[in-house]
């Protein structure tokens, strides 16, 4: 067991332990604490991998936008610092089972899938991957790209239509 | 002429041939990380009597000059005072998170020094995507300023957390689209790679008029990022006595007081790295005596005076100007330097393309 | 136009921060500036503003001779009762009697040093001092009696 490992098996267990936390942990607010841990946990792995920058798009996004986006939630949110009530033996038990199935289907495909090991591979250089989402060729991004980028223009354009004042009521209409 | 990186070479080269590679990988850990700790603890007690004597002359006062000659050993005084007072931890406040939110926002001031080039060939982790791993890493430290507001269970506390997230996370946009015009000019994320593209003149005299605005932008920008005055509405004193930090009193202030002041040094290295060189020296065109003489200054030199520059130029601010409102802080960032960057950062993308910079 | 007043807007706004910057950074540079008084460093040197008030006073000339008539004027003006003026009866040569002090009381530790008095007074009998080492041990010597013991009103001041 060398130290690569360790920090493998150490980086593991701040996100399996962080990821349980959340789900029993009965504040709300430490439940997202704790989920961040893990998300942490997780880019903590790709950059063991020395997959840097799949590691800090997933700090960005998961860390820096929707963990604060939760956060923030919880901060508007009326009585957020009460303890979440017990939920019924039931339910918890369909919980526990969904997880559980959840699992196990990862489970059969790691260990039906047939791992080869690879010599250690350059991570991508930030130019290939650059070109490789612009590109429009036969693994070009650029369609989904455009695709995606249409999509979340809407979702802007929604926004700014929900949070425009109402228009004011024409003079003498309403007496 | 000896530098920082021929010590560390030659420290790497010794330790490898006597103590074995992994034995070796633990001691340069651990020599790393007390060499940022060093610095982080010279970083406190200069910036923060810096910070008291630029405040004191630029409000026609002397400033601390009862500590040691001229009042040089103040922040020591300070740190003393800090260290012996008791580490409150109120009643109602959620225990774990309380005490983890100062360590958690000096742990990402830590991970932000990783890639900071100090001197020539000089760098803790020379990482392929630095710029983007300093502005990843960054957004966390907004999730410390949460946690304290929200664990301290006091309402100034929680409205500094609230209005020190809208803050920071809408002036990343601007500050990182101010990174990435840089970036669109050097053709790299690579801190070296950025400062080597360089060697013939800084960025900001480089780049004509859209560097200079992108300056400006990343100077505004991190002021705010780093929750510093004008932009120091998360702690805004006279409206909710100290924010986020109101509850903290002993070590557990100071450790986010440090962080505030290591952030700020730590923004200020990433301007002068992208902006002014990082730490080349300055050339001017064909001038061979007067390169050769900026030449034997050396490049630690050049960065930490550089770095020290931008923070002067951050304190001026904050002894200047007036605080901002909310709303207009919120104006500022939407409505005029969020488009003025995405139009400059066109500007500078179509002056790459065309090759028009020097 | 809505551009216009846009680039207005962010003109006249850099140009007034600069305008500020300018001067902190005046400051900044020019030491001379600094106004600090090193109290009590320089208690001999000390250089007190003009405006500075400290206590009121009564003036009295080489005759050991006031001004004051004990109209009260200052008393009624005083905002928090920190006058208090003890009249007597002065019998004159002609053999009137005349109104005088007996006792002008001014009590030091509820005065705001608003300056009011000094403003009442029609004969101009009172003025602000600039002496501000006021700390006694004991709070009844705060109040004092401000004419000086066989002072008499000054001839001639009605």
């Amino acid at each position: 067991m060398n130290g690569n490992t360790i920090i493998f098996y150490m980086l593991a267990a701040l996100a399996m332990v962080s990821g349980l936390l959340a789900v029993t942990s009965r504040q709300i607010f430490r439940a997202a604490v704790f989920l961040l841990f893990s998300l942490i946990g997780v880019a903590g792995l790709y950059f063991w991998m020395e997959y840097n920058f799949i590691a800090a798009v997933q700090i960005v996004v998961y860390v820096g936008g929707i963990t604060v986006l939760i956060i923030f939630s919880i901060f508007l949110t009326q009585q957020a610092g009460e303890l979440l009530p017990k939920q019924k033996a039931g339910r918890q038990l369909m919980a526990a089972l969904a997880a559980f199935c959840g699992f196990a289907l990862v489970l059969l495909q790691v260990l039906q899938h047939n791992f080869k090991i690879t010599v250690q591979q350059p991570a991508p250089d930030m130019t290939a991957i650059g070109t490789q989402m612009m590109g429009i060729d036969e693994w070009g991004y650029a369609l989904p790209f455009e695709v995606i980028s249409i999509l979340l223009l809407a979702a802007l354009v929604g926004c700014i239509v929900i949070a425009l004042p109402a228009p004011k009521e024409e003079a003498g209409a309403g007496i | 002429m000896w530098s920082f990186s021929d010590i560390a070479n030659n420290l790497h080269q010794w330790l490898y041939a006597n103590v074995g590679s992994t034995w070796a990988t633990v001691i340069e850990m651990v020599l790393a990380g007390i060499a940022v700790i060093t610095l982080f603890a010279v970083l406190g007690l200069v910036l923060v009597l810096m910070e008291r004597k630029v405040s004191a002359w630029m409000q026609i006062r002397l400033g601390p000059n009862r500590v040691g000659p001229k009042g040089m050993l103040q922040s020591f005084a300070d740190t003393l005072k800090l260290m012996v007072k008791e580490g409150f931890t109120p009643g109602g406040a959620d225990k774990f998170l309380f005490n983890f939110a100062p360590y958690l926002s000096i742990i990402v001031a830590m991970l932000l020094m990783a890639p900071i080039a100090f001197a020539k060939n000089f760098q803790l982790w020379n990482i392929n995507i630095g710029v983007l791993y300093i502005s990843a890493i960054s957004s966390i430290s907004v999730i410390s300023i949460l946690m304290a507001g929200w664990a301290s269970n006091n309402k100034y506390s929680l409205v500094g957390a609230m209005r020190s997230g809208a803050q920071i996370v809408s002036y990343e946009l601007s500050a990182g689209l101010s990174v990435i015009t840089i970036v669109v000019l050097a053709g790299s994320l690579n801190i070296p790679d950025i400062i080597h593209s360089q060697a013939n003149g800084w960025w900001i005299f480089k780049g004509h008029i859209p560097v200079l605005i992108a300056f400006v932008i990343f100077i505004i920008a991190v002021t705010a990022e780093t929750n510093r005055a004008p932009f120091d509405m998360a702690e805004a004193e006279s409206e909710l006595t100290a924010g986020f930090h109101t509850e903290y009193s002993g070590m557990k202030f100071a450790l986010f007081f440090l962080a505030e002041y290591v952030n700020v040094f730590i923004v200020c290295a990433i301007g002068a790295t992208l902006f002014l060189g990082g730490w080349m020296p300055l050339h001017i065109g064909s001038w061979e005596g007067f390169n050769r003489v900026m030449d034997y200054i050396p490049s630690s030199l050049w960065f930490f005076g550089k770095i020290f520059l931008l923070i002067f130029l951050i304190m001026w601010f904050r002894w200047s100007f007036p605080r901002l409102r909310i709303d207009q802080l919120l104006n500022l960032e939407w409505k005029y330097l969020l488009p003025i960057s995405m139009i400059n950062l066109l500007l500078a993308t179509v002056m790459a393309i065309g090759g028009w910079h020097f | 136009m809505f551009l216009k007043t846009y680039i207005k807007d962010i003109y006249t706004g850099v140009t007034s921060l600069l305008k500020g910057m300018r001067r902190t950074g005046y400051y900044f540079t020019h030491h001379k500036e600094i106004i600090t008084q090193q109290y009590p460093d320089n208690r001999a040197t000390l250089n007190l503003p003009e405006r500075f008030k400290g206590e009121v006073v009564m003036t009295h000339d080489t005759n050991n001779e006031h001004a004051c008539t004990g109209c009260t004027a200052c008393e009624l003006a005083c905002p928090n009762a920190t006058i208090k003026i003890i009249t007597k009866f002065d019998i004159t040569p002609e053999g009137k009697k005349k109104k005088a002090i007996d006792k002008f009381v001014y009590h030091l530790e509820l005065c705001t040093m608003c300056n009011l008095c000094v403003e009442a007074c029609p004969t101009g009998a009172i003025k602000m001092d600039q002496t501000f080492e006021h700390s006694v041990f004991d709070r009844s010597r705060l109040t004092k009696i401000l004419n000086q013991p066989g002072s008499k009103i000054r001839e001639g001041v009605e």
